[in-house]
């Protein structure tokens, strides 16, 4: 592994560290909203590398503008492409977060243990079952004998 | 100890990803594969090529076109998603365990929002329209109109914002933004050249170019309105008020 060669280019490395960063959240952190988080920090590193490649030294906008060469531009592709992902990731988490919402109506809870111990597949839970505020709870469905 | 566990696997995700941006080409360099390829004709023929001074613009209208309709349409599909598990707003919905304090905005708060949010919306106009030769874009005015009227909603309060952007004035603005797209693709397929063309057929010079900024910023006028009504929607169905009656009185200025 070629050390200095990581270490010049910094924005690849703080992006490996923001996507190690988003990763533990989603795995350790139970609360779903905090995992959403997390899902969120690892998308930003992926924009952060795909921009990063994009870069030249003295680079300038890519804008046509009175003394603004071709020559000396950034990439526009990966800025294009960001854009793009940016989009999708507001949407992925917009309806994550609606997700979220239906599940702490039905739970109470946004705990992801919390709600993996108040479901059963057959609805057959003897205690006291998900706490409900609106709408048939998992309990209602109970059509296996 | 799943802590220690999510730790080891981390470090070896962490090794493995080290080492592919070890093996990654420096940056900054102008050599680089991801810029020999097609970026040069872009960067010179761009404007001429795709009709707008910002080669962004150009790229994710004209040569990415295809893209930029289907990220358009995931826009919309993820409000059609919201909808289908939250359902719109509706008056007296109280059902949530949420916490909603009856707590009404300072009155700072309240009136720099209220001066503040004529000119956000300004300059988002400006972002729109501007979108092809500065930077800008639909994506971005969107997420300011977006974000303006949702900080609103956040001080004001629900009854208020639906009463300002009421349903029925939003559903035909949600559909703008892909409307604005296909409508400008089908034209091109109309007169006989290719989906998504702009240069139309017996235009040439500076006629051709004014129909094609034109077609362009129908597209960007479109992404904007549409994109930032949908996110409007979408926070506004995700919003659970407990006071949802009892706050009818609308500040008026």
């Amino acid at each position: 592994m070629n050390f200095s060669r990581i270490f010049h280019n910094i924005n690849y490395l703080v992006s490996v560290l923001l996507f190690l960063v988003g990763l533990y959240a989603v795995t350790v952190k139970p609360n779903l909203i905090k995992k959403l988080i997390g899902l969120n920090i690892m998308e930003t590193s992926v924009f952060l590398l795909i921009v990063s490649i994009g870069m030249v030294e003295g680079g300038q906008a890519p804008i046509v503008a009175e003394g603004v060469k071709a020559s000396r531009m950034v990439n526009p592709i990966p800025q294009a492409l960001i854009l793009t992902g940016i989009v999708v990731a507001v949407s992925t988490t917009a309806v994550a977060l609606s997700l979220c919402i239906k599940l702490y109506e039905g739970y109470g809870s946004l705990n992801a243990d919390e709600i993996l111990g108040a479901w059963s597949p057959l609805g057959s839970s003897g205690g006291a079952g998900p706490m409900r505020l609106d709408g048939p709870g998992p309990d209602e469905h109970r059509d296996v004998p | 100890m799943k802590r220690l566990l999510v730790l080891a696997a981390l470090s070896v995700v962490g090794v493995v990803l080290l080492y592919g941006i070890g093996k990654m080409p420096p940056m900054n360099s102008r050599d680089t594969p991801d810029k020999t390829h097609v970026v040069p004709r872009y960067l010179e023929k761009g404007v001429e090529e795709a009709g707008a001074g910002n080669i962004i613009t150009g790229v994710i209208l004209n040569y990415r076109g295809y893209d930029t309709m289907g990220e358009v349409s995931v826009i919309f599909a993820a409000l059609c998603a919201v909808i289908a598990i939250l359902d719109r707003e509706k008056k007296g919905r109280s059902r949530s365990g949420v916490d909603a304090s009856g707590v009404e905005a300072s009155v700072i708060v309240r009136t720099v929002v209220r001066f503040s949010l004529p000119v956000v919306l300004l300059f988002a106009v400006y972002t729109i329209l501007h979108g092809e030769s500065s930077p800008g874009g639909g994506f971005q005015g969107g997420a300011v109109i977006g974000a303006s009227i949702i900080l609103f909603t956040l001080v004001f309060g629900l009854p208020v914002s639906t009463a300002r952007m009421p349903l029925r004035a939003r559903i035909p603005m949600e559909s703008v933004n892909m409307l604005g797209f296909l409508s400008m693709g089908f034209i091109g397929l109309a007169v006989g050249v290719k989906f998504l063309t702009y240069i139309l057929p017996g235009l040439h010079g500076t006629a051709a170019e004014t129909v094609r900024m034109i077609m362009l910023n129908v597209i960007e006028t479109g992404i904007g309105v549409g994109g930032g009504v949908i996110f409007i929607s979408i926070v506004f169905s995700m919003i659970r008020e407990d006071q949802y009656e009892l706050q009818q009185d609308i500040p008026q200025h």
